[in-house]
């Protein structure tokens, strides 16, 4: 049985995109809406407060998929930040040496990758729609020659996955010197 | 009914909704083949596979093309908020989507409309949803590993991405305060099966079951294997297994499937999968009895 795609329904976010000026915050939401990306212009919390006094509240969780495409319609904005203050984005990772393999995690997502030839053997964890994707895009390629996820996915969960890479590049790289 | 939800990586997809079967190298739902590979498609296996052993009736699945956009996933919301009431499955698995609070809140409402409760699995995204929407109560289980664990730990969390860096680095010893934090902020479903090194059960804000054997360190890099206790999971509760029980079960035969697949970090989750049946044949009699006994 195949159902028709309908419309959206209600919108909360729990992103909040902060502008120098007003005009900026009004092109952003153009284009975003006209990417099909839910979006509200909002006063920016307070203790969030930079630039102007106009933001853009967004799905927090599709951060990547925003960022590109501000940047790639020439729109600056000063940060995306979580609505809730105090949250911070994970920077740290962790490294698991398996032998023949190494596993790099970044927040919620793991690459794992042969140390001989660099190719990528598994991508783990995750909840978001675009893993599935990047896991079938980068399995069996070498580091070097993979998609980024940052390029490629739209949400959190490939900017972990992103991480996880360059980090997973990064170790590759120096072992081979 | 047993009714899985979710997105798979096949963006032209349109939601789709029907009885689905493990052929392998593939799902079939309604005609249309999806790659057993890490994902929704490796928790559908899982639970066709696990179905199959118990002589229940297959999974039926709802799923639709969903590449990151989270377009398809808002058809998929969309559907559930109209249907799921009148659909009433027994057990509702909620699977890769993206995370939208609002929508989520409508499923649940809709859940709580039928006449006989729901039985409800969140996992991957819809846990992430679940959570940050405040919603964590409203669901019978949780399927988180360690980093998800953090995040259900932390209050202000909106994603795993955010999780404070100290909760993050906790490790698998932090488990029981990390459970416990999660409860007390009402961040947790009504139990938890944590899955990791050693994998913990737990319910009401305890522990109460832990199963570390046998030991296969390499499942924790094999893309799925959290995927395929959630689908096993859904499918031994159909099957009449009370959800502790379930649980202990699930984790017992995932490590065993790692086991006897000779489990590797370049394992595929399909080899994991395709061992569960032998699983089942030599060790699920011998746990049901220890579990009837105890």
């Amino acid at each position: 049985m195949v159902f028709g795609f309908t419309k959206r329904n209600n919108f909360e976010g729990g992103g909040i995109v902060l502008f120098t000026s007003v005009e900026e915050a009004i092109a952003a939401e153009k284009v975003l809406k006209a990417g099909e990306y839910e979006t509200k212009l909002v006063a920016p919390p307070p203790d969030l407060r930079k630039g102007c006094d106009l933001a853009l509240e967004i799905n927090l969780v599709e951060k990547t998929g925003v960022e590109r495409m501000l940047r790639a319609k020439n729109l600056s904005f000063l940060e995306i930040l979580p609505v809730k203050s105090g949250s911070e984005l994970l920077q740290v990772v962790q490294v698991t040496d398996f032998g023949g393999a190494i596993m790099v995690k970044a927040g919620n997502m793991k690459l794992t990758f042969d140390r001989g030839s660099g190719v990528i053997l598994n991508v783990s964890g995750g909840g978001c729609p675009d893993i599935p994707y990047l896991h079938a895009e980068m399995l069996d390629k070498k580091l070097a020659e993979a998609p980024r996820p940052r390029d490629v996915g739209y949400t959190l969960c490939s900017l972990m996955l992103d991480r996880a890479f360059v980090e997973s590049l990064d170790i590759w790289s120096n072992g081979r010197k | 009914m047993y009714l899985i939800c979710g997105t798979v990586p096949k963006k032209d997809l349109p939601l789709t909704l029907g009885v689905v079967k493990f052929l392998g190298p593939v799902i079939s739902l309604d005609g249309v083949e999806i790659p057993c590979t890490q994902g929704t498609a490796a928790l559908i296996s899982a639970a066709c596979v696990t179905a199959g052993y118990l002589r229940l009736s297959p999974p039926r699945a709802l799923l639709v093309g969903d590449d990151g956009t989270g377009k398809g996933s808002r058809v998929l919301y969309d559907y559930l908020i109209k249907n799921i009431s009148a659909m009433s499955p027994g057990v509702l698995l909620l699977h890769y989507m993206l995370p939208v609070m609002g929508l989520m809140k409508k499923v649940c409402e809709s859940a709580s409309k039928t006449k006989k409760r729901l039985f409800m699995i969140a996992d991957a995204a819809a846990m992430y949803a679940a959570k940050a929407a405040g919603l964590a109560a409203s669901f019978d289980v949780f399927t988180p590993d360690l980093s998800e664990m953090a995040f259900l730990a932390d209050p202000d969390a909106m994603h795993p991405a955010y999780v404070s860096r100290h909760l993050f680095e906790s490790d698998a010893s932090k488990i029981p305060e990390l459970v416990a934090a999660a409860y007390r902020h009402k961040n947790a479903a009504k139990m938890l099966m944590v899955k990791g090194s050693t994998d913990y059960i737990a319910a009401d804000g305890k522990i109460v079951g832990t199963i570390s054997e046998p030991d296969v360190p390499a499942l924790e890099a094999i893309g799925g294997t959290g995927d395929t206790i959630s689908g096993m999971a859904g499918a031994f509760i159909c099957g009449g297994f009370r959800p502790l029980d379930a649980a202990r079960a699930t984790f017992r035969a995932n490590r065993m499937a790692g086991q006897y697949a000779g489990a590797t970090p370049a394992t595929r989750i399909r080899e994991i999968i395709e061992a569960l049946p032998r699983v089942f044949d030599e060790h699920l009699e011998e746990w049901k009895k220890a579990e009837n006994s105890s």
